[in-house]
Parts: structure tokens; C-alpha cells; sequence
């Protein structure tokens, strides 16, 4: 499965790290070295992301839908992405504390040759995990993850139609996206990784067998890759840390002018609040060069700089998909009038698309129509559109205008493409179809609520307080979604409905 | 060329302006009860660090400044709290079609995450301090942390009233399981002078010095957050939105009781060591209360995960089966079909289905019912797409 090597890495990389631990928390009883063990707790916290990270990724593979949760769970991905930048952010603000205080009570290092010791260790750990993840955190190979199909992890194999590559952050270092169209000669046929969607698949050619690979190889890369991002800095925040800590040392070893055993020293660093300003010369051993001790402080300050500089995308990205914004490859007042631009759309009301994780978009619309016959092919012209967007689950309440006469809808199967399956929010790839029909007159909804509730017509009866809000709800929101195209259409309606 | 649409949003040019921008948001937090009450106490909380940090520097305390430091950072909480109170009043544009509303539940998620990861260092430190007991300094420790614990009293009187109104009321259980208020909780890390190096904790909860052992003990008990709002105003366009305070102060409520006991548990431990000299105490009660801080933080984390997770609101849990069954009585159903339902924000549900329906049966009517059953659930958004089965 795709996401083997990920939790393969991610698995070696926790299991290194918390040996790490112990070897730290070990060396610090021998040693009586406090520094060490509060390093070792820093490890210890490094070890709580990574298990974060993990545990992400393995909720994300469940990408059924079940009933508590219907989208199933492939959010995990994004929060602990989340997760892992607010523990990073977090753990920055202490180090800057920690610093603040070091300015003002420097203090040397003790047995510095151990410290040289397990901070080269460290940093060589450090650093394997950063080759572990920098090539994932690129977004490096092209298996597919989650989701359904994915036959093959070979990226030249893609064929059919890209409808839309967009990348929610450009990870790069992948070129998976060459479609290499055998059959099939769309006007594109490679995509680069971040082309928008300006390809309209056209429906006539079909090439989507039914072991199309799925375009989403990249893409499930993506919603890994967030997650990954944040193993990534954290883990980079890490070798930073080593790095200063075996500087640090060094330099303390070669530089400062301790003091000898069995002399008192004068230490002009510390001391400097109860200086005796008499004789501080003679027979006393002046310590070594101030600065050395104010640079452990600079060297962490600069260091929380690079790492807050690094985390706030991942943070920033994280946060704007949680919030259910509109993918910022969209723009929605374009959408609006290419959608109205379709035959037989009249208004569309309440479009709200959001992003579940990585490429799996979702849309919501009530889009009116003129009658139910015509709803057929409205709808699926609607359909395609949204594909073309690169938006697969989408859920459109038609509304009508004209009065049909319950005309035999027939079948109007609107199916999703086979590539879109994995798309859908819940891997649901019994019943893909769109098809609508029947005349549904949905303005007539909001203000027939009023009145059905009114006049309880049907088996609804509505007591509780709710009812009235709604009905001050569904008035107001009559009035703004209802055009003033054929007003009187919707009072006959209305007339109908409240029978 | 007329202009074709009759917002002159787009049409304005975007100037910024910071000092009108300030003043807006000013406005927007004066205008609100609890946020205002939010900004008076991060006020004061900011003018007692402030006042902590000089009184330190001057007197070379290290610990003292070590607390104020804590207490800088635990007034970035009521900072988020603050700004998710002003951000979730924004209207919504192209980006956020549903408006800023979910950024309460994010600043109480990342709240969370902080106070968690605060109890984590807690108990760090405790441990530390628990191996090698360092040497207390007890002299200026009782009266801050008194001070602390007072200012933090206030904060617990301030958001008792502005908080939790709604007692609990919701139309079902609102799933989380939050009554603290009963006696124990609250975390408090309050946690005695902390000090590898004599440095001590005022007692008022951080002192935060190379562990910090949070003396202040932020919990929000809150008791039954019952956040039970009847209108969703999570869509800020309707009233103030008093479950949109719910959810923010919540977190803030925990903070605070957290901070309080805090600094209850640096007073006991100073008077366990003063009058028995039991060094050990100290350690025991930062360990003690960030265990505490990190099982009551809990319940709100679930509910906050749940909900960006898009689960299934936990009070529907009951009635949407119900719903479910209902709708497929009606006539010429045959099926419902993938059906979501989430939370958008504290108590505003969305959701869509799918409905297979007979060729022959009233699309209209069935629509109606469908919205007017899923309306007394409490559900708000509803996008139901009908499909026309095969004859």
C-alpha cells in the first residue's frame, strides 16, 4: 500500500529517537548533568509528534466512511499537521524563554566532552531522519494513497484525461503528472504541477477504462505530504538544535579558560552583580572569555527564527483548511459566471465548496433550472463542469421555475467518471450518480416550509421554538434567493404546496 | 457601462488603512459582553505581568521573572480567545463561503493543544525537580502567589457570569462531557517555586523558570458548558452570538480555573515546605496538577477534533436515524443515500443526501418534508439531490 513507506519511516524514525531518549535520560543519571535531561525531555517531545504524525497517517488510511464519520478519515492528515506546528510553535516559545534566561544567568557547560559526545549522536540521528523525510516531504513518489484504486504506482501509466491538477502547495519534486494519452488525443496532455484546470475534459472521448489510473497519485502525496511537512520541520527543528548544542560545546572546550582545580577563580561573568572591586588580579585566575557563554542564548534565538519562519505555511495552510475556506486554487466568483454561463442554469445560491484534505474537494449548490425535462442535461452539463474544476463530490438541489407535469423522468444517470471515485469524499463507489429529475421546486422549500409548517400539511408537526426561527429563517432567505425572475410563478407554487 | 451587480464591494478599492482597521476591531470587541470581558482581563493580566516582570528585574529575582514570562504566555491564550471572538464576526467573501465561523473551534483546538502541551512540561519539570530537589527560596513566594490567585479569582467571578450562561440546556446531550465544576479539577498547574537554581515560582502559576512548573492553574472547569444555543449564531449575522461565546469562553474558563488552582497548589506546597519542610511537596504538586490539567483538557479536545474532523454532531446522534427513517417512509422514496451531516460550528449543522426516489413520485413535496424533517432536528443547511430511479 502507498502509505507503507511512510509509516515504515515514520516507524524507524520513533523507535530511533525514543532510543535516543533513554540513552540521554541514562547518561544524565551517570553523568548527574541536569542540561542533559532536560534535552532528553526535548527528545521526549520530538517522540510525541512523530507518535502524532503516525497515528495521522494511519487514521487517514481509513478513507471509508462509517457512521460516526461519514467523510471518513482522511482529515486526520491536516490535523495533525496542525498539531505537530502548534507543538513546534509552542516548544519555540520556550526555547526563546529558556534563552532569555541564559542572557540573564549565564552559566557554563559542565563536562563538555560528554555533551560534544551525545549531541554528535543526536545529530547524526537527527539527521537520518531528515533524509528519511526530506524526499517525502517533497512529495517525492508517485504511489497512490488511500483511496481506492491505484493499480499501479507507475506514473508513466497515467492515461485518460487530467481534468484538473492543481496542487494545494507545491510540493515538488514530482513530475507524476504526465498523462501520456495512448488513445486519446486531448488538447493536453501533460500537465505540469501546477497548471489550473483550464482543460475541459470533453465527455465524447472516453477513455476510462476501468483501470485508469487514478490522477490522484500526486495528489494523495499532497494530503501526505502536509502531514509530512510537519514530521519534517520538527525533526529539522531537532537537528538544529544538535547542531547548536555541538557548537556550543566545541567552542566552550577550545575557547574558555577554565578554572583550574583547586584555585578560586574569578568569574567576571557571573559575578558581575557583587564585583569586590579590590584586588581581582592577583592570585586569582580570571575565567575565560565572557562571550562564550552569551553564545549558547544567540545561537538558540537565531535557531527559533529559521524554525518559526518554516512552520508558519505549514501552520497558515493547515488552519485555512480546517476552516472550511474555498481552495485557494478556485475562485469562486470566476466559477459563479462561467456556471451561469451554462445552458439552462438560472441562479445558483448557496455554492460553498471546501476542501475535506488534499485534493478531495467538495461542493454544495442550489442551482435553478427551467424545468424538469431539461434538468437532465443542465444537470449533467453541471456535472462535468465541476469535474472540470477538479471537483468530484458535489450535491446540487435543483430548484425550478416552471410547473412540470410530473413527466416521467427516465433514467438520466449522471455518473461520476470512474476516476473520479477515489475522489469522493467517502470512497462510496456503489452509487456515484447524480441524476436528478422530478420536479423540485426548492425556493418553493424554504417558503413552503413556512407554510407547511404553518398549516402542518403533512405528518410534520413543529412545536419547539425552532420552528418559528426557521420560519423567520427560511422567510428571510426566500427573500434573498428567490431572483425576481417570475415572482408570480413562485406564489402559484406556493399556493400548490401548502395542499 | 452600468455596473451589473449591486455590490459595490468589489467595485472599492482595497485601501488599507491600519488605524481604521484597529479601531473597527476595537469596536467590534467593545461591543460584545463577553469579549470585552475577555479584553479587560487580558489586560489586567498583561499589566500584573508587566508588573511581575519589573518588580523581578529590579529585584533580581530570577524567579520572579521567570513566572511573569509564564504568565506572558498563558495571556496568549486569552489573546486567541480574543481574536477568535472578533474573527468568527466576520462577514464571509469568495475565500470563506461560510464565513469565519470555525475559528472559535480552531483557537479552542490550538488552546488545547498549548495548555496539553504546558501540563507536558509541567511534569517535566516535576520530575527534574522530583530527582534533584534544588533549594527553594521562599521569601517572596506567599504574597505573589497570593496576588496571583487573586487577579485569577477575579477572572473566575468575571467569566462564572459571561460565561456559562446556557446552562446545559441543548436539545440533547451536547455529547461532551464537561462538568468539571464539580470539586477537583480545573487544572491548575500550579506549581511551587520551581527552580533548578533557587529560582521560585511565585506561586502564581507559571513560574516558569528551566521546568515551569505552571503555577497558575488554567483550567476552565466549566461547569456543563451547555452551550445551548437555540439559533445557530455561529453565522454571526444573527444576535451576538452567545454559543459563539460558549465555545471560546470555554477554553478561557479552563485557562483561568487551571491558573487559580495554580496558584491554590503553590500556596499549599509553600506552606507544606515553610511549616514542614517537606521539599518533596513541590515536585508532587506540579506533577499532581499538570495530570489534572491534562484530564480535563481532554473532553474539549475530543469535541473539537470531532468537529474539524467533520464528524457526525454527537446530538444528532439519536435523532438522525430517525430522520433517516422518516424521510424513507415518505411516499416514493426508495432510498436515502449518502448522507453527512457535520458541525460547522457550535451547534450550526450542515447537511446533504442523496434521495432515490420513484419515477412517478412528487419531487416537490418530497423535497419539503425532507427539509422540514431534517429542520426540527436542528439542521439548518440541507442540500438534498433527488435521484429518479430506473423505471
Amino acid at each position: 500500500m502507498a502509505c507503507e513507506p511512510n509509516r515504515v519511516r515514520l516507524i524507524c524514525m520513533l523507535s530511533l529517537t525514543f532510543g535516543f531518549f533513554i540513552v540521554e535520560v541514562v547518561v544524565s543519571r551517570i553523568t548527574a548533568s541536569l542540561a542533559m535531561l532536560s534535552d532528553s525531555f526535548h527528545m521526549l517531545s520530538d517522540v510525541i509528534a512523530l507518535l502524532v504524525a503516525l497515528v495521522a497517517v494511519r487514521f487517514a488510511q481509513k478513507t471509508q466512511s462509517t457512521n460516526k464519520n461519514t467523510f471518513g478519515w482522511i482529515r486526520a492528515e491536516v490535523m495533525g499537521a496542525l498539531v505537530n506546528a502548534v507543538f513546534l510553535t509552542a516548544l519555540c516559545f520556550t526555547i526563546i524563554l529558556e534563552a532569555v534566561e541564559r542572557f540573564t544567568n549565564p552559566h557554563e557547560i559542565e563536562k563538555p566532552h560528554v555533551v560534544i559526545g551525545v549531541g554528535a549522536a543526536g545529530l547524526l540521528v537527527n539527521l537520518l531522519g531528515l533524509c528519511l523525510f526530506h524526499g517525502h516531504a517533497g512529495g517525492g513518489h508517485g504511489h497512490s494513497h488511500g483511496g481506492g484504486g491505484h493499480s499501479h504506482g507507475n506514473k508513466k501509466n497515467k492515461r485518460g484525461k487530467l481534468c484538473k491538477s492543481e496542487r494545494p502547495n507545491g510540493s515538488s519534486g514530482e513530475e507524476t503528472n504526465n498523462l501520456v494519452g495512448s488513445h486519446n488525443s486531448p488538447p493536453n496532455g501533460v500537465n505540469t504541477e501546477r497548471r489550473r484546470h483550464e482543460i475541459v475534459c470533453n465527455d465524447s472521448e472516453m477513455q476510462m477504462n476501468g483501470s485508469a489510473p487514478y490522477e490522484e497519485l500526486d495528489y494523495s502525496h499532497d494530503e501526505a505530504s502536509l502531514n509530512m511537512r510537519g514530521v519534517f520541520l520538527h525533526v529539522l527543528g531537532d537537528a538544529l538544535g544538535s547542531v547548536i548544542v555541538v557548537v556550543n560545546a566545541l567552542i566552550f572546550t577550545f575557547v574558555w579558560r577554565p578554572c583550574p582545580p583547586g584555585e578560586t577563580c574569578f568569574n567576571p561573568c557571573i559575578d558581575s552583580h557583587s564585583t569586590d572591586g579590590n584586588s581581582s588580579s592577583f592570585q586569582r585566575t580570571v575565567v575565560g572569555p565572557c562571550w562564550v557563554l552569551y553564545l549558547d542564548p544567540t545561537l538558540c534565538i537565531i535557531m527559533v527564527g529559521i524554525l518559526l519562519y518554516t512552520t508558519y505555511p505549514l501552520l497558515k495552510e493547515s488552519a485555512l483548511i480546517l476552516l472550511q475556506t474555498v481552495p485557494k486554487q478556485i475562485d469562486m466568483h470566476r466559477l459563479n459566471e462561467r456556471l451561469l454561463l451554462l445552458d439552462g442554469v438560472l441562479a445558483i445560491h448557496e455554492l460553498h465548496i471546501w476542501q475535506l484534505a488534499g485534493s478531495r474537494i467538495i461542493a454544495t449548490a442550489h442551482i435553478k433550472c427551467h424545468d424538469p425535462t431539461s434538468y437532465m442535461d443542465v444537470a449533467k452539463r453541471i456535472k462535468d463542469f465541476f469535474h472540470d474544476e477538479g471537483i468530484h463530490a458535489t450535491t446540487i438541489q435543483p430548484e425550478f421555475v416552471t410547473i412540470n407535469s410530473e413527466s416521467s423522468a427516465s433514467l438520466c444517470e449522471l455518473s461520476c467518471r470512474t476516476q473520479c471515485a477515489p475522489k469522493l469524499c467517502c470512497g462510496a463507489a456503489d452509487k456515484l450518480g447524480v441524476a436528478v429529475a422530478g420536479p423540485v421546486g426548492s425556493e418553493k422549500i424554504l417558503s413552503g416550509e413556512g407554510n407547511a409548517l404553518a398549516a402542518s400539511a403533512i405528518d410534520v408537526i413543529n412545536e419547539t421554538p425552532q420552528g418559528a426561527a426557521v420560519l423567520e429563517q427560511a422567510a428571510t432567505a426566500v427573500v434573498q434567493v428567490v431572483p425576481q425572475l417570475e415572482p408570480e410563478v413562485v406564489i402559484t407554487r406556493e399556493v400548490e404546496s401548502s395542499l | 457601462m452600468l455596473p451589473l451587480s449591486i455590490k459595490d464591494d468589489e467595485y472599492k478599492p482595497a485601501k488599507f488603512n491600519l488605524l481604521a482597521k484597529i479601531s473597527g476591531w476595537f469596536r467590534s470587541i467593545l461591543s460584545d459582553t463577553t469579549s470585552r470581558n475577555l479584553f479587560f482581563f487580558l489586560c489586567l493580566n498583561l499589566s500584573f505581568a508587566f508588573v511581575e516582570l519589573s518588580y523581578g528585574i529590579w529585584s533580581n529575582s530570577l524567579g520572579l521573572i521567570s513566572d511573569s514570562f509564564h504568565m506572558f504566555f498563558d495571556c496568549t491564550a486569552l489573546l486567541a480567545g480574543l481574536a477568535a471572538s472578533v474573527i468568527s464576526r466576520w462577514r464571509s467573501n469568495d475565500s470563506f463561503s461560510y464565513g469565519y465561523v470555525r475559528a472559535e473551534v480552531l483557537a479552542g483546538f490550538v488552546n488545547g493543544l498549548f495548555l496539553i502541551f504546558t501540563a507536558f512540561f509541567i511534569f517535566s519539570e516535576g520530575v527534574e525537580r522530583a530527582l534533584e530537589p534544588p533549594h527553594v527560596n521562599h521569601d517572596r513566594l506567599l504574597p505573589v502567589s497570593v496576588a496571583g490567585l487573586l487577579v485569577n479569582l477575579v477572572g473566575i467571578f468575571v467569566f462564572q457570569h459571561g460565561g456559562h450562561g446556557h446552562s446545559h440546556g441543548g436539545d440533547e446531550g451536547h455529547g461532551h462531557s464537561h462538568s468539571l465544576f464539580n470539586g477537583s479539577t480545573g487544572h491548575g498547574h500550579s506549581h511551587g517555586g520551581h527552580g533548578h537554581e533557587s529560582k521560585h515560582g511565585d506561586g502564581h502559576g507559571h513560574s516558569h523558570g528551566d521546568g515551569h512548573s505552571h503555577g497558575d492553574g488554567h483550567g476552565h472547569s466549566h461547569g456543563g458548558h451547555g452551550h445551548s444555543h437555540d439559533d445557530p449564531h455561529c453565522h454571526g449575522e444573527t444576535t451576538p452570538g452567545t454559543e459563539n461565546k460558549m465555545a471560546v469562553m470555554q477554553w478561557v474558563f479552563l485557562h483561568i480555573v487551571a491558573d487559580t488552582l495554580g496558584s491554590v497548589g503553590v500556596i499549599i506546597s509553600a506552606i507544606l515546605m515553610q511549616k514542614y519542610d517537606l521539599m518533596i511537596a513541590d515536585p508532587i504538586c506540579s506533577m499532581c496538577i499538570s495530570i489534572l490539567i491534562g484530564v480535563s483538557v481532554v473532553p474539549l479536545l475530543r469535541e473539537s477534533i470531532g468537529i474539524l474532523m467533520q464528524r457526525t454532531p454527537p446530538s444528532l446522534d439519536n435523532t438522525l436515524p430517525e430522520c433517516y427513517q422518516r424521510v424513507q417512509q415518505l411516499q416514493g422514496v426508495y432510498n436515502l443515500q449518502e448522507p453527512h451531516f457535520w458541525t460547522l460550528c457550535t451547534d450550526v449543522y450542515i447537511g446533504t443526501l442523496k434521495l432515490l426516489i420513484a419515477p412517478d413520485a412528487d419531487g416537490k413535496w418530497i423535497l419539503s418534508q425532507t427539509h422540514n424533517i431534517f429542520t426540527q432536528a436542528g439542521i439548518r443547511q440541507l442540500y438534498v439531490q433527488i435521484e429518479v430511479a430506473a423505471m
